[in-house]
This record gives structure tokens, sequence and C-alpha cells, in this order.
């Protein structure tokens, strides 16, 4: 795959197999099927315990005694970009179990939190969602009017979350609400199982987009849990947010997968093709965008890669994340398009990953923080003023 | 038990490649685990894990480059890996009895009950360096084994194993440890290196070794046989394709079969 300022020499051997294992495994696990799951709308289930086994779901935690590995920061997002070059689904699947579930069980969980979830997710054994979105609260999460009231030593929630990434699969849902017993109403997070009386996980179907991925609400009529479920290590937006944090680290290492998959598909495609007594690939306007396809796409890629770095000692900011994710999705997006387009009319079928990235990305450009919302984001950090506060 | 396993690191040739004197030029190479000994490597994992106490040790004749790919075995369950390597053995083609010379010195080394090979080398497909290494230490052998009873071998020290043959044909045979297996695709469905089997294999040992280590002399590697040409050859293709029902289709081939007198009448 296009590495064309050899980011990839320089990685430590670790970092290699892991790339190495990962590509193997999307090239033949993923891509064989993954077509005909996009167009049935169906997610490859029975990869979640074969990826668990592989340690794909948040290697990069460490914590020994709960099955972790604490792989690099780079190695993390390796595996992220590689999943996403298979399907942005697939990468979703092991970004929400990972970074938005596993992530605030470690970073907020209690001990016997820990114990019971985290090996059982790393595993694949179990499976978690996410549950912050809400039907009227989608860009402004902190306005959100799910509930939990205290009942003795137990919280009653109430309320309904929305397009949430592997709800109707879930065995425990990471549920933002906020905690109206107690002074100035702080969000909380639950760990809500899905078997508990109260709770529904319909699933969201007719997407035109991420097709390969399931796709739910949560809904929350008088769930009751103890008050052991309560995550004890957070309260607050930064209990959400951080976890939005680690999950578009993964994303802005995905989109770079999904790009360099485009195009590797559409280099392919312009060699092969003939037209004229000659291959497509001969002709400038090709060449122009094979040429443009690999700037972007490298300069993507060098921006995932100091993340790592940042990420890695301790520096990184979540307005660097912002930066990252609206960069890098807009550009796999624009150049999956471009991508199509040098497949001419076979760039439509599902026999190519292309017009299946597109279509996905337009999910990713929306999801975890819109581009307009990473975009004033941005604004806010460079002028200190938020244009998006009243 | 001990089973030692001979992998080796084969460059894999592009799809359109140049020619540069012996050789596929460079550009055109990757570099990756021969097929066969992946799955040489699984079969040897799957009776490590099936047995008490059963090392599982992997051996290959390559430079300090091939060390990654023997990592990657060691990912999957190899124990530790022996890597021989010599300015001596920097040689265009190393025959199969150079090989097998080396090899025997480290099974001398190594008194391993069970050695484990791939059918065939991906690069040069000599197909012989199993048969030659079970010649020169002297053990029973058995080639093309595409399946291996590994409860009964644990139990009789006995390899109960299938051998492909020409036709479709299979044989069953009994072969008594010590032994040499050489090892047929699809016997197993080999694993994917794991997370945390990449980060174990991190500390285990590869031990390089030269042939004075193993009391070789560079006059014992030298190969008899050696490249004179490399070229591509003309290729020809004619192929006709049957569009239409199986019925039709079926018919077609048929009728095409009894032309050119294949099959009987």
């Amino acid at each position: 795959m296009l590495d064309y300022v050899s980011l990839e020499a320089d990685l430590d051997e670790e970092e290699r197999m892991i790339r190495d294992t990962a590509r193997e495994f999307v090239e033949e696990r993923i891509k064989p099927d993954i077509g005909e799951h996009y167009e049935a709308g169906t997610f490859p289930e029975e990869l979640i315990p074969e990826m668990g086994e592989l340690g794909f779901y948040a290697p990069n935690l460490e914590g020994e005694e709960y099955d972790l590995l604490g792989v690099s920061e780079t190695a993390y997002g390796l595996l992220m970009q590689e999943l996403e070059a298979g399907d942005a689904g697939i990468r979703s699947m092991a970004s929400v179990q990972g970074a938005l579930v596993m992530y605030p069980i470690h970073a907020f969980g209690s001990d016997d939190q820990k114990a019971e979830w985290l090996p059982r997710l790393a595993r694949g054994e179990a499976v978690g969602c996410f549950g912050l979105t809400e039907p009227e609260h989608g860009s402004n999460p902190s306005a959100m009017e799910t509930r939990a009231e205290r009942d003795g030593d137990e919280y009653v929630l109430n309320g309904s979350k929305t397009w949430i990434t592997n709800s109707p699969i879930a065995d425990v849902a990471v549920v933002w609400g906020r905690d109206t017993s107690a002074e100035d109403n702080p969000v909380r997070g639950f760990l809500v199982e899905t078997d508990r009386d109260g709770v529904s996980t319909n699933k969201i179907d007719d997407k035109l987009s991420m097709r390969a991925s399931v796709t739910g609400e949560i809904g929350l009529s008088n769930v009751t849990v103890p008050e052991e479920n309560v995550l004890p290590g957070v309260e607050g937006m930064k209990g959400p947010l951080s976890c939005l944090t680690q999950a578009r680290f993964g994303i802005a290492w995905g989109a770079v997968g999904a790009a360099r998959d485009c195009f590797e598909t559409a280099r392919q495609y312009a060699t092969d093709r003939e037209q004229f007594g000659g291959p497509i690939a001969r002709f400038q306007i090709q060449q122009q965008k094979l040429a443009e396809m690999a700037t972007q796409i490298t300069t993507a890629q060098l921006l995932a890669y100091r993340l790592a770095e940042l990420k890695e000692r301790g520096d990184l900011r979540p307005q660097h994340v912002s930066m990252a994710k609206r960069n890098n999705v807009r550009m796999a997006r624009d150049q999956a398009r471009i991508a199509r387009e040098m497949l001419g009319g076979n760039g439509i079928t599902t026999d190519y990953s292309p017009m299946r990235h597109m279509s996905n990305l337009e999910t990713v450009y929306t999801y975890e923080g819109t581009h307009d919302i990473h975009t004033l984001v941005l604004g806010q950090d460079l002028t200190g003023i938020a244009a998006f506060e009243g | 038990m001990k089973v030692l396993v001979t992998v080796k690191e084969v460059a894999e040739v592009e799809d359109d490649f140049e020619i540069d004197g012996t050789g596929v030029d460079d550009r055109y190479l990757e570099y990756d685990l021969n097929e066969w000994d992946d799955y040489a490597v699984e079969e040897a994992v799957q009776l490590q894990e099936a047995g008490d106490d059963i090392e599982v040790v992997s051996v290959t004749i390559g430079p300090e480059r091939a060390e990654e790919t023997i990592r990657m075995a060691l990912a999957k369950g190899v124990d530790r890996a022996i890597r021989v390597w010599d300015d001596a053995l920097d040689q265009d083609l190393l025959d199969t009895a150079t090989k097998a010379r080396v090899f025997r010195a480290v099974v001398e080394e190594e008194e391993p009950d069970l050695i484990l090979t791939g059918v065939q080398a991906g690069d040069d497909a000599f197909g012989a360096t199993g048969v030659a290494l079970a010649e020169s230490v002297g053990q029973e052998w058995a080639a093309v084994v595409n399946q291996l009873d590994i409860d009964h071998l644990l139990a009789e020290n006995v390899a109960r194993v299938h051998r492909e043959l020409e036709g479709g044909v299979e044989e069953l045979t009994d072969v008594e440890l010590p032994a040499v297996l050489t090892i047929q695709t699809g016997i197993n469905e080999p694993r994917y290196a794991s997370l945390r089997g990449i980060r174990q294999a991190q500390s285990k040992e590869i031990a390089p070794k030269t042939l004075a280590d193993l009391g070789l002399e560079a006059g014992d590697v030298e190969s008899s046989l050696f490249l004179t040409e490399m070229y591509e050859p003309e290729s020809e293709s004619d192929a006709t394709l049957f569009e239409g029902s199986a019925e039709e289709t079926a018919a077609e081939l048929a009728s095409v079969l009894r032309e050119k007198g294949v099959g009987a009448e």
C-alpha cells in the first residue's frame, strides 16, 4: 500500500508485525465478503470473537491483569488504518469496543467493573456500545435529557439514545446521563447491561452508508441499575469527551486506510484498463488524479503519525485530534470519490471498494463530531472565542 | 518431546517484474514466510497445544533480514528459533544436499523427536529438502502429508498420516518417530499471529549460528548447482469461454473434450 515517504520503514518490529497481521486478516477475512455484507446491510458477527482472539480491541491500554497489552499508539493507529482499509464498519466496531467502552471502564471504572468487563470485552466474548447522542441532542450532547435518579443504593434511568454503533448486538452499554439526585445534575457514566428490564435496543435500518455495521437506539424506561454500575472516576462532560478523543484518534488513522485502499484500487484499475489502445493510466488526466490522491494521502498520513507521537508522550490535546479527524476524513471522502471516477461504470458496483468507502465516509464525516463542529473547535482554539456557545 | 520445524523466508514476485542477471530485480520482490512452512508451523503448534511439555523449535538458513519472518513464526507459538548464516552460504542457489547438510548439523545438536518441513519452497520449488534431510540423518519419513493424527502421535509415538499421491490417490501410513514429515498446504488452517503472540515473540530467542558453530566448514556448503540463465518463457494462451446455462456449457465442454481426445469414449 502507498507509503510514499516511507513512514512504515521507521516502525519498530512489533509495530510492523501488528500491521502485517492486521493486513493479512483484512485481506483474507474481510475483503472477500464485505461487499455482500454491505449490500445485505449485515455485520459479519463471526469476526467479533476472532478479532478479540487476535487482540484487536484496545490493545493500547495497559493492564496485564485484564488481558491488555499496552502496545504503542502508533501500533494501535496502524491497526485502525488496516481495519478501515477493509471497511469503516469493521473499524467502527473495534473503535467502539476499544475506545468508547473499554477505555472509559479502564480510565474511570472501579476494580470490580474492570475485572468484570475488560477481559471479556478484550476477548470479544462480550460486545459493548456507547450511549451519548440523543434524538434531539447531536452536536450539543451536554444538553442531554437522559436522567438518572437515585433510589436507595440504586439508580433509575430514563431517556433515549440514538445512532449507537453495536447497540442491537451489545451486552453492555456505557450510558451517559445526568444524575438528578446530585447538586448541579452532573453527567455520569453508567454501565447498563442490555438484558435489564426496560432496556430496548432497536436497530436502525434503511442506512445508505456504513451498511456493514449495526446501528441502533438505546431506550431506557425506568431501568434500575445498582450504584456499583456507576463509573466512579469521572463526573461531567469530560467523561464522554475524553472517550471521543480516543476514538477520533483511531478515526484519523482509519480514514488514511480507507483512502489508501481507494488509491490502490484506482491505480491498479488505471494500469489494467485499456482504452484507445492502451492503459488509461497513460493519460495525463488520470495521472493528475493519482498524483493528487497520493499527495493528499501522504500528508494525512504524516498528520496521523505525528498525532501518535504526541499521544505517546502525553502531549496530545483534543484540538489536535479535531484537526486530524477533520482533515483526514475530508481527504478520504474526497479521494474516494476521485477513485470511483477513475473506475468508470465498474466503480458503482460492490465489486470495487471505492464507492463503498465513499459512502461509509459520509457517516465518518458526520459521527464523532461533525466536520463543521470540529471546524468550530479549531476556531475556538485559534481565536479564544467559541462560536457554538449562546 | 521436541519438534523441529524448518522454515524459509522466500521472495515473492509481483505480477509484473523485470529480470536482472540470473534473478528477479529486487524491486519486484517481497519477502515472506514460505507458504508450506506456515502449515508446518501450525501443525507443530497444534501438537504443542495438544500435548504436555512439547517444545517447538524452528530453524532457518538465512541472513539477518529473515529474522522478522522468523519472528512471525515465534508469534504464532514456536518457542525458540535458530538462524544459520555464514558468508559461505550467501550463494545464488543452495542445492538440496547442501541445505540437508546444514540442517543435519542442527538436528544432531537439537535431537528432535519429530521434524516438520514444508513440502516445497515457493521460490526454488525443489520439494526435496525434507526428504534429503531424512535420508541424511537416517530417519523415517513421509512426504506430502495432508493429514496427521495428533492424538495417535502423542499416545503411541507414531505418526499416522495421510499422504497425497498423484491422481487424487491418498496413502495411509504409520511412521515411527523420530521422523521427518513434509507438510502439504491444506492440512490445517494456519492462524494469524495475535497481538499477544507478537508481544511475546519480542522476547523469544533467535539464536544465530555460523557454520563453525555447527562444526561445518565453507567446503561443506559448496553447492553443486548454480544458475546459468533466467528468462521469461514465451507464453501462449488459447482459452475458450462458454456462456449459457450449466446444461448448455457442459454439453459444449463435453464435445470439446471429445474432439481433443480427453477421457474415455
